[in-house]
């Protein structure tokens, strides 16, 4: 494989960089005292955030990165069926995905801040590193294209 | 990518024209980083994506603001090129025709402003993609089908003005129009047929109006921005019947085309099949490197493997049958009768009937998987498609395979190609897959493509829709009288677009303010 990028190399870097900047995003745990009605808010308001994150990486990505998308085929070919499905994946990171989607990589064309804006962009990257207490069986199965 | 201004425009005045962009749209719809400027390049260009570089991008969201970018565009002489959602993949996607072009980006608008079950048209704006609007017939349960592109990642509109087509008896997406509304260069709003008038129920029932017919004045055009399309869409049929066959020798596609054409102008067959060689199934599942690493392009014995592995001839066809069982069955004899004359095979028969999944039934159902060929030579992938028009007989059609599959493996790379039958032509698509990270085998596949411009000419066969890179060359094949349908264009911009701001370029058509920038 001749590629500049590739999901395979950077996926260790992807993985610290998910560590460092999931807690600020998802908003949970970072130690602050609050009151049991501030967290269980900011709790909700997250799930509401991954939500939309959820329905916005299935409208905007979901042409190619939902179960048999052209995506999904392609990074199984290049790094196994188990990491290529981008939603159950738990190796990349908010930055990576930014990048990616607006500099494109291998055969996937960049995206335009129309097409996908700025404030769409960072739910469908919350959603794609949210911890491991939010997957559970939501936003882990493929389906058709949406 | 750092800003390359339009052609005779200061930094200065640029700056001033985005600011009043911003002034209309807000500043966060005038993209302007380079960051985003990377975004509208050609990603699959063969070599010369710096050849098409914007300059930056606005996103107006109605007719209204496109008419104020517009008269801006005039007052600063800022050339636009729009796009509909830019996925005009293999022939530029999303980058302008010159360099220093603002991309007028109409994703943002994305209404299905009105689908009518009773007559079969849907009234759309040009940010409706394939999908969109897909989901909204399913998800109303609209029993209308659409026709779709190989790749249905891209616009319904941009499509259908690009002249693509898809696989149903409405495959002619251009002939589907039915009514367009259009911002002219100078900014005046425009509908066309009986759209013409204020209060018409007929816009997108009949097609021409009164007087002259102007919609094909705004397909593969610089004249006009088409901010509404009327689009007839097929009613669901009763059933279909799908004959799928695989043909074993090159030369068969000769025989097959003589056994169709005639029924696919008598109207048995009343869709659009493509002949395809079976390489494309190949390409989509695996990657040439696996079947063979060897220089040039693949021998024709590596292929009969790779052919045999997934149980495929050398060309495959998918016929398709629309309507109720009877007339099915009666066409679809009348189609085994016509082939029994060159094989033996047997056709495989699918059959389909209302109720069934729709994805077994011929119908128009979008994907992308089509974009996995661009992968087969393995790097950062690219594809650019050659796609010549020509007579429906064996005779034009086997010439012009041997003729382009030698011109292939003269530089190494592997013939794929398709013959799509229409009502009187049949559209030979040529696709050039290649890796972008090989610089000598894209500016092999640049070369490769002005050779068959110019062996396609002599025959007298032109391409019916192309690339950026070769939109001038193409346009100077049409040359009866000294190229009197070009002089024709060129005098129709400069009367409706005196500053030559809209899409300067475009399929050769040049406004005065930039002749003579061919390159």
């Amino acid at each position: 494989m001749n590629s500049k990028m590739d999901f395979g190399p950077v996926g260790c870097i992807a993985r610290l960089l998910a560590i460092a900047v999931m807690g600020g995003c998802i908003g949970a745990g970072i130690g602050v005292a609050r009151s049991a009605a501030a967290q269980g808010k900011a709790a909700g308001d997250s799930a509401q955030k991954l939500e939309e994150g959820k329905k916005l990486f299935h409208e905007r990505c979901g042409y190619c990165h939902l179960a048999g998308g052209t995506g999904t085929f392609m990074l199984g070919q290049r790094l196994g069926k188990d990491r290529a499905l981008l939603e159950a994946r738990t190796d990349l990171s908010v930055e990576y995905i930014k990048k990616i989607t607006r500099v494109g990589i291998n055969s996937m064309p960049p995206h335009t801040r129309i097409e996908v804006p700025d404030s769409e962009l960072d739910l469908i990257a919350a959603f794609l590193t949210r911890p491991a207490s939010a997957r559970g069986n939501a936003g882990s199965s493929g389906g058709a294209h949406e | 990518m750092a800003l390359v201004l339009p052609p005779n425009v200061t930094e200065k005045t640029f700056q001033k024209a985005l600011d009043a962009f911003a002034g209309v749209l807000g500043r966060q719809w005038v993209l302007a980083t380079d960051e985003d400027r990377g975004t509208y390049m050609d990603i699959y260009a063969p070599g010369d994506a710096d050849a098409h570089i914007p300059s930056a991008a606005v996103g107006p969201q109605s007719a209204e603001e496109i008419q104020a970018i517009v008269r801006i565009a005039n007052e600063y002489k800022i050339p636009l090129w729009p796009i509909s959602r830019g996925k005009n993949l293999g022939y530029g996607a999303a980058a302008p025709r010159m360099t220093g072009t603002v991309v007028l980006d109409l994703g943002r608008m994305k209404r299905i402003i009105e689908v009518n079950e009773k007559f079969g048209y849907c009234l759309i704006e040009p940010g409706v993609g394939f999908f969109d609007l897909f989901n909204h017939l399913q998800e109303n349960k609209i029993p209308l089908w659409m026709s779709v592109p190989a790749n249905a990642w891209g616009s319904v509109v941009g499509n259908a003005l690009e002249r693509g087509y898809g696989y149903t008896p409405y495959g002619d997406n251009t002939r589907n129009i039915c009514g367009m509304e259009v911002v002219l260069p100078n900014g005046e709003l425009l509908r066309t047929g009986t759209g013409a008038m204020s209060n018409s129920p007929c816009w997108q029932l009949f097609k021409y109006g009164y007087g002259p017919s102007w919609d094909q004045l705004f397909v593969q055009s610089n004249f006009g921005i088409v901010t509404k399309l009327g689009m007839w869409l097929m009613p669901e049929p009763e059933a279909t019947l799908g004959l799928n066959i695989q043909l074993p020798n090159p030369d068969d596609v000769g025989w097959a085309v003589d056994a169709l054409a005639p029924l696919r102008m008598n109207g048995v067959l009343q869709q659009s099949p493509s002949i395809g060689n079976s390489l494309r199934v190949a390409a989509s599942q695996s990657q040439r490197s696996q079947w063979y690493q060897g220089d040039g392009a693949m021998p024709d014995d590596v292929l009969r493997q790779v052919l045999n592995k997934f149980n495929l001839g050398w060309w495959g066809i998918a016929l398709r049958l629309y309507g109720y069982d009877e007339v099915n069955e009666a066409h679809a004899r009348i189609i085994k009768d016509a082939f029994a004359k060159y094989t033996k095979q047997e056709f495989q028969v699918v059959k389909w009937h209302r109720g069934d999944p729709i994805e077994n039934s011929g119908a128009g159902v979008p994907s992308t998987n089509a974009l996995q060929i661009v992968n087969w030579r393995g790097g950062r992938g690219g594809h650019i498609g050659f796609s010549p028009v020509l007579p429906p007989t064996s005779e034009h059609v086997l010439k012009q395979f041997h003729s382009t599959k030698k011109r292939y493996e003269e530089i190494g790379i592997d013939y794929y190609g398709s013959f799509t039958l229409l009502d009187r032509h049949t559209t030979n698509v040529n696709m050039m897959i290649y890796d972008r990270d090989d610089a000598a085998m894209t500016a092999k596949v640049r070369a490769l493509f002005k050779v068959l411009v110019a062996d396609a000419a002599k025959e007298g066969y032109s391409e019916y829709r192309t690339h950026l890179t070769f939109m001038d060359d193409v346009a100077h094949t049409f040359d009866f009288n000294n190229h009197a349908l070009l002089r024709l264009n060129e005098t129709v911009k400069d009367a409706l677009d005196p500053n030559g701001i809209l899409a300067p370029g475009k399929q050769g058509i040049w406004p005065k303010a930039f002749r003579g920038r061919q390159a």
